[in-house]
Order: C-alpha cells, then sequence, then structure tokens
C-alpha cells in the first residue's frame, strides 16, 4: 500500500465480521468484481434481508426489474414535476435514471435476494425528497441535460486517486481501477475485497470537504439510509447494506448513532414517480459524461456474465479481451481497414505482455488499447488513423437495448408505441439509427405508418428524423410520394415518452395533449396553424375546448402577416384531405375565419412596407385561389376589397400591380383599369415613373397572363423604358428583372416576338449580338495598324503613344 | 566521472544506474537482453531500486510525457516487429530510442542515420574495397553495416530519420525483418547471416517530413507505430528545460545557477505558442516553426551561456528574447509578426496580471525587429 499516502486517516478497516448482525459491502456501479465478490459474500453470510442504496420510491417496481424474463440494461426512470415551486420558481420538470446492466452489484443483490427468497429492497430517500435536500446547481440538480442516480464522481475524481495515477504512471482513475479492483480484486476472499475497497472509499471521503456533502444532499441521504438499516436490524437478524463504496464508512459510523430520520416531503402521486424503462450500453457508459459507474460497459457485462456461467473467474479477462480485439478487427475489415491474423495476434501479445509488465494478472481494457494502438494503428496516430481504436471502444461500449420483461408495468404510451414499432416492422432491439421509407399515397398502412412517426416527431422523442419528403411546413417538395426516415430507439425515447405520460395512454392522445398545450402557449394564427399541420400529419383532431381556443385565437389576431400564414396552411391542409385520407372538420372552419379577417385588412395593405410587400402580395394571392377553389360565393366580397385596396389614396407600387392584376383576373374586362393605372405611372413625375416597373412586378405576379394576351403592356413597358435616362434605367433595372422573372422561358420568348415585332425587327435580334466574324475582326486589327502607322509617320500621333 | 565528450552515448552516461539495475534485476528477461523489460522501464521512466544487502539506488526520469507509450515500446521491442518512432521534431524520439537501446542492449550507438543519400549498402553491408581486391569477397573484406551487426549480435540497429530515406532503400528492410536474414551472395554459401535472438530495429520519423518518402504498406506493416507527442504539461515541459540545461551546463563546465522563473517563462512561451492559445483562452497565431521541448532547452542553454561567459552569472531576457528571435523566426519572416503579436497580446496579458518578472519580459519585446 505504499501508493496511498498513509497519514490522511487512520485506517480502522477490517475485514467484515460474517457472524455481526449487519455486514456493509461497498460497491462502483457497474463494476463486475463487486458484482462478483458480492455473490460470494452473500452465499457466505446468508443475510436474512438486503438493503441496496437506490430511491426507495421505486421499490414496487423491484420484482420487474429482477424479472428473468427482463433483458438488461434496463433503467429506472425517476421523474417530479415541480408543480409546487419548491425546487425553483419556474415550477419544471426534474428527472434522472438509474441504469442497470448485468454487471452492477446492485442488480445481482436484488436478484440473487429474489433467488433466496430474501427481502431486498432500496433504502435511499425517494428522489423528490432528494431534490428538495439538493441544493440548486449540486448532485441531481447540476445543470445538466441528463442526469444519473449512479453519479460516482465523488470517488473517480478523488484527489487523491489523482495523486496515485501521476505517481504511479497509470494515465486514469479507469485503468488504475481495473488494475487495482477489477483484475486485481478477483483474487482476492470477498472479506479481503471489501477490506480493499473500504480502504480507499475511506480515503476519498476523508478527503471529500463536508460543505460539498451537504450541499450536494449526500449527509441527509446517508442519515435515512442508516434510519432504514436500524429498522432493519430491528426486525431481521443479519443485515447485509449494498451501498455505493463513498457511503459505506459514513453508513458504518452513523449506525451507531440514535438519528432520527429526516423529514419527507409529501408530493401527490401525479407530481412524482417511477418506471422500469429498457436502457442502452451506450447511454449506461460512463465515458458519455455523466460518471455515472464504469466505462464500457458492454465488455466489462460479457466479463460478469462468462463469470457467472463459467462459476469462476479464472481466465475470463484473457477470454474476454481475445474475443473482443477479433471482433475489432472484423469491424476495422468491414470499414475497409484490413487487419491480419498476424495484427491481431500482435496486439495480443502486446497487451499481454503489457499485463505483465505492469504487474496484471490477465490485460485489461487499457492494456488492450494499448495492444490496438502499437499493433493496429499504422502511421502516426490522428484522428484518421485511429479508427480501430475508435471501433474497439465502440465494441467494448456495446450497442445493445434491454427488454421489460413484465409488459403489464410498462407505461401504456411505451406499450402503444411498441406495438406501433412491431405492427410496421421497426427494428427496436437495437440503438443502432435504421431507415424506413413511407410511400405515402399507397395504402392507409402506409399513410398510418407515416402517422406514427408524425407523432413520434411531435412529442419531441427524438426517435426518428425525417431525410427525405414532402415538407407542408415550409411547403416544400410537396409532389414528393415518399417519406424517408431515419430512426433509433434509445434511453431518452422512452424517457420522453414517460414525460408525456399525463397527457394520455396512447400516442394519439398524448399527441392531443400536446397539440393542446402548444396552441395555449401561442399567440398567433400562424403558429397555430403549424400546430394543426403537425396534428394534420399525425392524424390527430383537436379536442372541442381547444378548437374553440383557436377559433378565439384567429379572432383576435388582427396581424395581416400571421393571419396569412394561417390562411395558406388551412388552405393548403383543406385541399390534401382527400389525398392523406384525413378532414379536420376545424379546418374549414379555421379557413373561413382567417379570410373574413383577412378581407377586412385588404383594403390597408396600401401602405405596406416596401420589404412586406412581397409577402402582402403572397397573401393576396393565396385570398384569391381560397376563393377560386374553397369559397367561390366570397369572391365578390375580395373583389370589393381589392377595389379599396387599388383607390386608397397611397399605395406601394408593387401591391397595386398585385391587386389590379387580380382585379383583371376576376374581371377580365378590367384590363382598361390596370392599363390606365400603368399609364398614370409613365406619365407621372420621374419618381412615379420609376416605380411603373414595381407596378410590373406587382402585376404580372398575379396576372402574368395580360402581358401574353395583350400587347398593351408590352407597349408600355417598352415607352417606360424609351422615356427613362440611363440612370433612371440602372436603378430600375432589378426590379424589372424581377417583373420578368415570373414567366416560363416559352413565354419570355412569345415577349420578345411581341417586342421586336413592336421594332420591326425579328425576336433573335434583340437578344443578342452576334459574335463577330474572326476574320472581319482580324482585318479590322489591320485596318487599325495600318492607320495609326500613317498617323505616326505624319507625327499626329507620338510615336511612343498606347495606340497599336 | 570526468567528461570529456560532448555527448557521450547514454550507456556510459548512465553505466552507474544500468550496472546497478542490471546487478538488482530479478525479473524475467528476453534473450538476449541486458535487463528486464521492468528494469528498462525503471531505468527510462526513474525510479527506487533496491539491492538484497540493503544498498539504494533512485534512478531518475529520463523520458516524461506518456508513460503507457514507454511500456507498448518496451513490450513491441519483445516481441517480432519493430518499433516506429513517429512525431513532430524535437519530441524526444530520438532521446527515447537510445534509451531503449542503451538499457536493453547496452549500446546505443549501433545506427544507421537516415538522409536523401542513403543507399542499401548502408543498411546492408559494403566492403573495403582494398581488401576486397587483395583477398577476394571474404568476410574480412565485408564491412558490416549497423543492420548487420545487430543481427549478428543480437542487439537493435536503430535507423534515425527513416523518411528521409528514399523508399526503395527503406524497403530494402523489408526481407530482414521478415524473415531475419541476410544474404550476402558474393560470400557463396556463408554468405547466409541469420538474426540472433534480441535483434530489432528501432526506427524514427519526423511527421513533419510526412509524404516527402512516404513507406510502404508492406513495411508499415512490420513496425508497430508509437506517435511521440510533445509535452502537454508546461509544468513538466519547465522541468525538462531545467534538467536538460543543467545536464549540458554540466558537460559544458559552466558553473552558473539556473533560473526558475526563466525556465517557466520559456515553458509558458513555447507551450502557448505551439497550442495557440494561451491560459486565458485567447487565440494566437502559430509560427511556422518547429516550437518543441527540444528547441526552448537550446534557447535556455544559450541565454545561460550568455550570463556565464559575457555577464554576471545572471540571466538576461532581452538576451532570452533575442535567441527566442533567432529560434523562432528561421522558416518565415511572418514568424517575427507572429512572436510580435504573442507579446503584445498573451505577455501582456500576463504583465498586467501577474506582473514580476512578464513585466520584465514584456519589455524586452522592443528586441523583437
Amino acid at each position: 500500500m505504499e501508493r496511498i499516502p498513509q497519514n490522511s486517516v487512520s485506517l480502522a478497516v477490517t475485514e467484515p465480521d460474517l457472524t455481526a448482525p449487519v455486514v456493509f459491502f461497498p460497491i462502483r456501479h457497474h463494476s463486475p468484481v463487486c458484482a462478483w465478490q458480492l455473490r460470494r459474500l452473500i452465499e457466505a453470510y446468508g443475510p436474512s434481508c438486503i438493503l441496496v442504496e437506490g430511491p426507495e420510491n421505486a421499490n414496487g417496481l423491484l420484482p420487474i426489474l429482477t424479472d428473468p424474463a427482463t433483458e438488461l440494461p434496463a433503467a429506472l426512470y425517476y421523474f417530479y414535476h415541480d408543480k409546487k415551486k419548491r425546487l425553483s420558481d419556474e415550477g419544471r420538470g426534474y428527472s434522472c435514471y438509474y441504469p442497470f446492466v448485468y454487471a452492477s452489484p446492485e442488480h445481482t443483490a436484488l436478484t440473487v435476494g429474489r433467488g433466496n427468497g430474501v427481502p431486498a429492497y432500496f433504502i435511499d430517500l425517494p428522489y423528490h425528497d432528494i431534490l428538495l435536500h439538493t441544493k440548486d446547481a449540486n448532485g441531481l440538480r447540476r445543470d445538466q441535460e441528463r442526469h444519473s442516480y449512479t453519479d460516482d464522481s465523488h470517488l473517480t475524481s478523488a484527489a487523491f486517486y489523482k495523486a496515485v495515477c501521476e505517481k504511479t504512471g497509470v494515465r486514469s482513475f479507469e485503468e488504475l481501477w481495473e488494475k487495482r479492483f477489477e483484475i486485481g480484486g478477483l483474487r482476492l476472499e470477498p472479506g479481503a475485497f471489501v477490506r480493499l475497497m473500504l480502504t480507499d472509499c475511506l480515503i476519498a471521503r476523508e478527503l471529500t470537504p463536508p460543505d460539498v456533502l451537504e450541499a450536494d444532499g449526500t449527509l441527509v441521504r446517508e442519515q435515512h439510509m442508516a434510519f432504514r438499516i436500524r429498522e432493519a436490524m430491528a426486525v431481521h437478524p443479519r443485515v447485509l447494506v449494498v451501498t455505493g463504496g463513498f457511503h459505506t464508512p459514513a453508513l458504518m459510523e452513523r449506525i451507531q448513532k440514535k438519528e432520527k430520520d429526516v423529514h419527507m416531503a409529501s408530493v401527490p402521486a401525479d407530481q412524482q414517480g417511477c418506471y422500469v424503462i429498457p436502457y442502452s450500453y451506450e447511454a449506461a457508459d460512463a465515458l458519455r459524461g455523466y460518471a455515472s459507474g464504469m466505462p464500457h460497459p458492454g465488455y466489462y457485462d460479457r466479463i460478469y456474465q462468462t463469470m457467472t456461467v463459467r462459476g469462476t473467474a479464472e481466465g475470463v479477462y484473457a477470454d474476454v479481451g481475445l474475443a473482443l480485439l477479433t471482433e475489432t478487427a472484423k469491424a476495422c475489415s468491414e470499414k475497409d481497414l484490413p487487419l491480419s491474423i498476424a495484427d491481431v495476434t500482435a496486439a495480443w501479445t502486446a497487451a499481454q505482455g503489457l499485463a505483465a509488465l505492469r504487474d496484471s494478472t490477465a490485460p485489461g481494457y487499457a492494456e488492450i488499447a494499448d495492444g490496438v494502438t502499437s499493433a493496429m494503428v499504422k502511421g502516426e496516430l490522428t484522428a484518421a488513423s485511429s479508427l480501430p481504436l475508435r471501433l474497439l471502444s465502440a465494441a467494448a461500449t456495446g450497442t445493445g437495448m434491454g427488454r421489460i420483461g413484465d409488459r403489464s408495468h410498462v407505461p401504456p404510451l411505451v406499450q402503444d408505441f411498441e406495438r406501433a414499432c412491431a405492427k410496421y416492422r421497426l427494428k427496436i432491439a437495437t440503438i443502432v439509427p435504421a431507415d424506413a421509407e413511407t410511400a405515402l399515397f399507397t395504402s392507409e398502412r402506409e399513410l398510418e405508418k407515416s402517422r406514427f412517426f408524425h407523432r413520434m416527431r411531435m412529442l419531441e422523442t427524438g426517435f426518428a428524423e425525417r431525410k427525405a419528403g414532402p415538407d407542408l411546413h415550409g411547403s416544400r417538395d410537396r409532389s414528393r410520394v415518399r417519406e424517408l426516415w431515419r430512426y433509433a430507439r434509445t434511453p431518452a425515447v422512452d424517457a420522453a415518452l414517460i414525460d408525456h405520460t399525463t397527457d394520455g395512454q396512447t400516442l394519439a392522445e398524448a399527441c392531443r395533449g400536446t397539440a393542446s398545450r402548444r396552441i395555449a402557449a401561442s399567440g398567433r394564427s400562424g403558429t397555430a396553424a403549424h400546430v394543426m399541420v403537425d396534428c394534420f400529419l399525425a392524424g390527430i383532431t383537436l379536442a372541442p375546448e381547444d378548437v374553440a381556443k383557436t377559433e378565439r385565437l384567429l379572432a383576435e389576431d388582427g396581424d395581416f402577416f400571421s393571419l396569412g400564414e394561417g390562411l395558406h396552411a388551412f388552405d393548403m391542409l383543406y385541399d390534401l384531405r382527400t389525398l392523406y385520407g384525413f378532414e379536420d372538420p376545424a379546418v374549414r372552419q379555421y379557413l373561413e375565419r382567417c379570410f373574413s379577417k383577412l378581407i377586412v385588412l385588404v383594403p390597408t395593405m396600401g401602405a405596406v412596407q416596401p420589404e412586406q410587400a412581397g409577402a402582402c402580395i403572397k397573401i393576396l394571392r393565396a385570398l384569391f385561389g381560397t376563393a377560386g377553389r374553397t369559397l367561390p360565393h366570397r369572391m365578390d366580397e375580395l373583389r370589393t376589397a381589392l377595389e379599396a385596396l387599388a383607390g386608397a389614396p397611397q399605395k406601394e407600387p408593387s401591391v397595386h400591380g398585385a391587386a389590379m392584376g387580380l382585379l383583371y383576373a376576376i374581371e377580365p374586362s378590367r384590363l382598361a383599369d390596370a392599363e390606365r393605372a400603368m399609364r398614370g405611372y409613365l406619365q407621372g413625375a420621374a419618381s412615379y415613373r420609376k416605380q411603373g416597373a414595381l407596378y410590373l412586378k406587382g402585376l404580372f405576379e398575379t396576372a402574368r397572363d395580360i402581358a401574353l394576351t395583350d400587347t398593351a403592356f408590352i407597349r408600355m413597358t417598352d415607352e417606360l423604358l424609351a422615356g427613362m435616362d440611363t440612370d433612371d434605367l440602372m436603378e430600375v433595372l432589378p426590379s424589372l428583372r424581377l417583373a420578368f422573372s415570373c414567366f416560363a422561358p416559352q413565354e419570355t420568348q412569345t415577349i420578345a416576338d411581341a417586342v421586336a415585332a413592336l421594332h420591326g425587327l425579328r425576336a433573335d435580334r434583340i437578344l443578342w449580338e452576334k459574335a463577330a466574324d474572326e476574320a472581319l475582326a482580324a482585318f479590322g486589327a489591320e485596318v487599325d495598324a495600318a492607320v495609326f502607322r500613317v498617323l505616326r509617320q505624319e507625327d499626329v500621333i507620338p510615336e511612343r503613344s498606347d495606340a497599336p | 566521472m570526468e567528461q570529456h565528450l560532448i555527448k557521450p552515448p547514454v550507456e556510459q552516461r548512465c553505466a552507474d544506474e544500468l550496472a546497478f539495475l542490471k546487478e538488482t534485476d530479478t525479473g524475467r528477461r528476453p534473450e538476449n537482453w541486458q535487463l528486464s523489460p521492468k528494469a528498462v522501464r525503471t531505468f527510462i521512466l526513474g525510479g527506487t531500486v533496491k539491492a538484497a544487502d540493503g544498498r539504494s539506488m533512485d534512478i531518475p526520469r529520463k523520458f516524461y510525457g506518456n508513460d503507457a507509450l514507454v511500456e507498448r515500446c518496451i513490450i513491441t521491442l519483445a516481441g517480432s516487429r519493430g518499433l516506429m518512432l513517429v512525431g513532430e521534431p524535437g519530441t524526444a524520439k530520438t532521446m527515447l530510442s537510445e534509451l531503449l537501446s542503451a538499457a536493453i542492449c547496452g549500446t546505443s550507438t549501433n545506427t544507421v542515420q537516415g538522409t536523401a543519400g542513403t543507399t542499401e549498402d548502408m543498411i546492408k553491408y559494403s566492403w573495403n574495397y582494398a581488401l576486397l581486391l587483395a583477398k577476394g569477397p571474404c568476410r574480412e573484406a565485408l564491412v558490416p553495416s549497423p543492420l548487420l551487426i545487430g543481427m549478428e549480435r543480437g542487439i537493435f540497429a536503430r535507423f534515425e530519420e527513416i523518411t528521409r530515406t528514399p523508399a526503395e532503400i527503406q524497403d530494402s528492410l523489408i526481407s530482414v525483418m521478415s524473415d531475419q536474414i541476410l544474404n550476402i551472395p558474393e560470400l557463396g554459401d556463408e554468405g547466409l547471416v541469420f538474426a540472433r535472438p534480441g535483434f530489432n530495429i528501432i526506427g524514427t520519423a519526423n511527421t513533419r517530413d510526412k509524404g516527402v518518402n512516404e513507406m510502404s504498406g508492406a513495411l508499415k506493416r512490420r513496425f508497430n507505430f508509437e506517435t511521440v507527442a510533445p509535452v502537454g504539461d508546461v509544468r513538466l515541459e519547465r522541468e525538462i528545460i531545467l534538467r536538460e540545461a543543467t545536464d549540458l551546463a554540466r558537460a559544458g563546465h559552466i558553473d552558473c545557477p539556473v533560473d526558475e522563473d526563466v525556465a517557466e517563462l520559456l515553458a509558458v512561451t513555447y507551450h502557448e505558442l505551439r497550442e495557440g492559445i494561451t491560459d486565458t483562452g485567447k487565440l494566437i497565431e502559430k509560427p511556422a516553426a518547429v516550437m518543441s521541448t527540444a528547441e526552448a532547452v537550446s534557447v535556455y542553454f544559450q541565454t545561460l551561456c550568455h550570463a556565464w561567459y559575457y555577464g554576471d552569472g545572471t540571466m538576461e531576457l532581452p538576451v532570452l528574447t533575442e535567441n527566442l528571435l533567432g529560434a523562432v523566426c528561421k522558416e518565415s519572416t511572418d514568424d517575427l509578426a507572429r512572436l510580435r503579436s504573442y507579446f503584445q497580446t498573451a505577455v501582456k496579458d500576463k504583465s498586467t496580471r501577474e506582473g514580476g518578472i512578464w513585466k520584465e519580459y514584456l519589455k524586452t519585446a522592443s528586441v523583437l525587429r
């Protein structure tokens, strides 16, 4: 023990007395050696009760977790909705995972307890009580995306371990742990192993400042756990306590005191709870940044499972390590990096040699990784050349996903999700992303499959991402008939579904609840319209109260553009109802409501800001389209509104042009009005003449056939251009180009023909200049040179002039 | 021991340590190795060695930064593949190769220096032409290369800067490494030289030369590669500068105390310029020049020499900055601007925050012209 600063604490650590009424077993989460030695100690001690560190509000779920039909990794998912705002003014939700793999000693304790018919249960404070006793930004209230109950950062980041690593030249805590405990600990008897664990944990504990323990709730949790241990000791003659090694020394001390229990909060059942969910090795990997147990859980799980199957730890590290190397070489070959048997042999020899050099009885992950670095990485170690190391790490992490055995305890929403996945034959047994295609309009089943994906997207589960397909939100690619989805079931999907549990029992109900919340939170028709598009894609109709809420929202919205967004969306949904086989009767209502509101606002749009003119014209066109297709009885209202707009004293010229174009479209006999307005711009002051181009732009956007059926506009445009000086022309040129950009090539040709005819020419004469004949150009150059030669000879120009 | 050489080989400099390690070494050792792998590690990474009779010796650490790399190197050399050390210039690849050779074979001088002019006979064997003419092809007339010596004696052959050698010359190693045999056809039946146990090759290659003479895939397969990275820890770099400068001063009979603050200053400067970021996270432009620890040692030692021969034995910061200028502004004139900009941002920042020597250091910026 020369590596440990012996003077820091007095080590009154002894092996556990297996005749005592209570035995403490310190563990590290997901550690196979702890699980293995714990199994042996249980056999030797024969406890009448096993107490395990874990929030006790999950005790009812332990039979599911230990059910032989449950496949690990699985996790307990705890949540708490802070509706009473005890933690912060936001009143937000909190959640955390308690993951289990086969190598988790807690799982071993619970399953062996179950197998032996011994009560085995959790003794920590319920999750919400832990939160209520934790200071903000500490422990499980740290500001991070995901929390793990099995956070062992107190142990892994202990300062003394850093010192030990530095002194012994070991690269990290994990390498030290593997060598000292995982491999070294297998040679020890359970009692000696407990002593070794306690020694290190005691030092880590002593070196952690009490204020840190106070702030992250450790002390309160230990007070409660000690209380539960004393309770159990009063009933059972032999109590085994399995807790994180960091807590064990404190608990051993605390049970000697007669402390009261912690005051626990009363939180209604709908605001807190727990579920067993399938978990993945990838999420359980400590390297993912949540400091929750060991890294590479897949590898260590194989170690533990091999030990339990064989009944001995002998040779397990060597066999699993070699298998891992072979898999890595195979994975490299699949990635076009061929590795030979000689490379695997060299890596394995190196790993074994390094283990011997490092006084380890077998190569662990650190040695295997070193072997791969030596023998499989060719050339300089860079991000590109380290592919074998990345593949090794991925193989050691594992890609498997757990499964819950007792289906009756799976949250209904998750069940509904799994049913749908089974129905559509989606691969959810792994976290590796897969692709699925939906041929939207081939069958009702395909549409339903698409709706399922959209429901998962609407619930923000992160399950699926659409890679291709019609985008109704952005009104893009609407002609596509297939959707391509990439999906993967990760633990976060289950967690997100559980978070929606209060919204309903099925995905459809949950989506309805989500839509309801989103509508309540939206203050504009535009936002509500997007919710409706989501509902349409997901095949959801709103609850009557939400329909009323949306109606009210539209009625109260006075923003022309937001209402325009709504009109566009509702019109599209109404239009697509047959194609998508889904109709929400409320959509027609909303459409009419938006139409009515917009009609009232149209006459005021003459004063629109130039930068909003484009959006305004789009809405005017949408109004015309809606009136033409869906609401023909309201065409007169639109005409009246457009007339009012055209008659307004001040008008943005392009909006004016658009209004005139629409009026012409409604009543072709009004062509003369449009011409008159154009002439007004042409014959007006210089500033108005320039606006003529914008007017044309608006006009062509709404009624471009006006230029094709009547030459008056072509003539007027020609006059407009001819009457401008170069500067003015340059100023209006961009608008003019834009105005004519709406024409198709064939139409542009027709206009060109008309313009050419005005000047008595053929169209091809005005489109471009013909390239000069090469011989002619050469002749011209010769003539030039001859002329200048003569001019120089005559001293008309100086001898050294730049001319040819 | 009195030094008569500029740079005595490792086995001579550390003869006492190697002898003590050999005496106390009880570990298993591969055939023909002078020390067991564990003792080799102790020799390179340092430690206290105790003899059975109670004597003990503190072996100083000679290679800093990555202990696992050293362990991998030792294990590779015990196997059938060669060891190829690659990395930026000045990352102590050669030193590590010398240490490994000295500890394992007792000699670090069996070396081929790779250059653009290296030929196959420098790698395999050549002839003493006078003897060849006089006696014809015979062993006496043969001039063995370090590779041949290594094979015959069961020791390592070191191949420095292998990628500076043309690829077809490099490839002459392939057959030797595959078959552990070298054929000298001129010697007829006696021309087959079989490698003895203990023979291996340690190559070094500079990543800045990458692409000059890229190694063939076939040759790469016969080596295990180890990438030696620059020292990432400023504290460590400071220690290396001090230790190396002290050794150089002792060898040069310069009896002048080393200045720890100056070493730290230089370590920080080199570290930040190499990484392109200051301790406060400010981004700075990296010079094109090699900013290795070896360069830092050289700058420091030059400054120390200046203090010894021209000054009163105290290291002067303006001299340090002048030497720094000479070391950095070699490859590109832009490096002067980069160095100046480093003084204007990072050094200025530190002089405001920390004052003291950094303030003095900032004043020397005027020599950067």
